[in-house]
């Protein structure tokens, strides 16, 4: 099929294959940049922690460890039973407290509460603490990411 | 309304407050003398090029280095190893650093042997005089940073340089070391230097430069005006910019291909109390400097060998900065006399650099 008339002129098209052809190295060179500023931060795997450092843990306290970049709690509750939290408030990004004598978790941020089991009973937050699996393997305790739901 | 009428619009407005017509009218009026020697007029704005991507691969290489003594060395292993792509950014900051040094030379020598520097260009020459020593002060604060056994052991003998000068030597050297010796603040001292005052320095100078060449226009050639080619002028723009861009162009490829193929090492952390790795040489543009200190001997009649050369350098370094006032009749046996000079000054500094390279 032939054009009566042609769609743009040769300036336009010489233009726009000048222009597209810049900007398609702009981008070559942008792509490496902007992969430069993210860095990977993966999230571990699991966490190896020592049992003799977290076996003296008094009931109704928490003892904090680093999950990733993140804090972590291990709670233990009344009845000696072990509980592994992530501290991060899920509301924006805080790190939590856990005030033993109300049995709660507390976000100072804007105000958030968790009850004992992490789950999110007043203030803005919206889920619960994110909970990993504990696992006691020998003089370990191994933190796992929780399995998939 | 379609796209164009509303780019249209907002460039009204900007213009009407902005009134940067201006400066682009003055762009294509500008023009480019043209003659056997315009081709030495790429490489100023080809040093800009460089300069550029030192400042965007610099910045970004800050937002990984820390320079702290137990970290500096593992900072940067860390961007060479697990940062995305952070290997080449760094092989690209280190190879422009060097392709910036080498056109930085061949642009004055150039302006040296052509003579742009006559009047009323003197200042352009002394403010570039200034861009020299900064930019030479960046390649010698950048070669610290990575923090291993041959960048401590060349910060440790050039910064020990200055102490033969007589009254201000010992001085310069603790202002340079932050101290007697060479500690972690030495290390931060550089950081800042590198990263905040030789910027601002020779981006202010840098500017000054810039603004004589468009106020005073390109040099023609001595004698010129008398020849036919004084009439022949290319305009700025759009011609002179677009072939700029091709050797922008082709330069960034060679710099890619070369920053890929051979990034630079990164030696074990230094440690201040070990003995000086053998063999430790400076940076390929100060050897000709580190081989003229090597052939004075240890004693000149009641001066140390260290202190004269230094002096000597220092004189020479004075007379260079004073160039276009000595050679102020360019045309005459003076003149000639001067340009020989250029060609000898590079024999000498070729010869000198080879020599530090194969003994």
């Amino acid at each position: 099929m032939k054009l009566k008339h042609s769609v743009f002129t040769r300036r336009q098209f010489l233009n726009g294959l000048l222009g597209g052809w810049l900007g398609a190295l702009a981008a070559s060179f942008a792509y490496p940049i902007i992969k430069f500023l993210f860095p990977p931060t993966p999230e571990p795997e699991q966490v190896i922690l020592p049992l003799a450092d977290y076996s003296g843990i008094p009931p109704n306290s928490v003892k904090t460890f680093a999950w990733g970049s993140k804090p972590g709690f291990i709670k233990k509750s009344d009845d000696g039973t072990l509980a592994v939290f992530v501290a991060v408030c899920t509301h924006l990004d805080c790190s939590v407290a856990y005030l033993a004598d109300q049995k709660k978790f507390f976000c100072a941020c804007d105000e958030g509460w968790y009850d004992d089991n992490g789950i999110n009973i007043g203030g803005p937050p919206p889920k619960p603490l994110r909970r990993l699996v504990l696992e006691e393997e020998g003089a370990n305790l191994i933190i796992k990411r929780e399995k998939a739901a | 309304m379609s796209i164009r009428t509303i780019s249209r619009g907002v460039a009204t407005w900007f213009e009407d407050r902005l009134g940067l017509s201006a400066i682009v009218g003055f762009l294509k009026e500008k023009e480019v003398p043209q003659n056997k020697h315009t081709l030495w007029t790429y490489t100023g704005s080809l040093i800009l090029v460089f300069f550029g991507i030192q400042v965007v691969t610099g910045v970004m290489l800050a937002f990984y280095y820390k320079p702290t003594l137990e970290l500096a060395n593992k900072s940067i292993g860390r961007i060479m190893t697990e940062v995305p792509l952070g290997w080449i950014i760094r092989s690209v900051h280190f190879w422009s650093s060097t392709f910036m040094i080498a056109v930085v030379f061949i642009h004055l020598l150039s302006i040296w042997i052509i003579k742009s520097y006559r009047k009323p260009r003197e200042l352009t020459w002394m403010s570039g005089v200034f861009l020299l020593v900064f930019t030479l002060a960046f390649g010698f604060t950048g070669y610290l940073l990575p923090w291993d056994d041959l960048s401590l052991a060349a910060t440790k003998v050039g910064t020990d340089i200055p102490r033969s000068i007589p009254w201000v030597g010992v001085w310069a050297t603790k202002f340079l070391r932050g101290g007697d010796d060479i500690s972690a603040d030495t290390l931060s001292r550089f950081f800042s230097f590198h990263v905040s005052v030789l910027p601002l320095c020779l981006l202010a100078v840098l500017c000054f430069h810039i603004f004589l060449i468009q106020k005073q226009g390109m040099s023609f050639p001595l004698g010129a005006q008398e020849r036919e080619e004084g009439k022949r002028v290319l305009p700025f723009w759009p011609n002179f910019v677009l072939r700029e861009a091709i050797v922008w162009l082709v330069f960034l490829g060679v710099l890619i291909t070369v920053a890929v193929l051979l990034p630079p090492s990164l030696g074990k952390s230094a440690d201040l109390m070990a003995p000086a790795p053998e063999g430790i040489k400076p940076e390929w543009y100060f050897l000709f400097l580190f081989q003229t200190l090597k052939i004075f001997p240890p004693k000149i009649l009641f001066m140390s060998g260290d202190t004269v050369a230094v002096l000597v350098i220092l004189v020479g370094v004075i007379l260079f900065f004073c160039l276009p006032l000595i050679d102020n009749k360019p045309d005459r046996r003076k003149g000639k006399l001067i340009t020989a000079a250029a060609y000898l000054f590079i024999l000498y500094a070729v010869a000198m650099t080879l020599w530090s390279l194969l003994s």
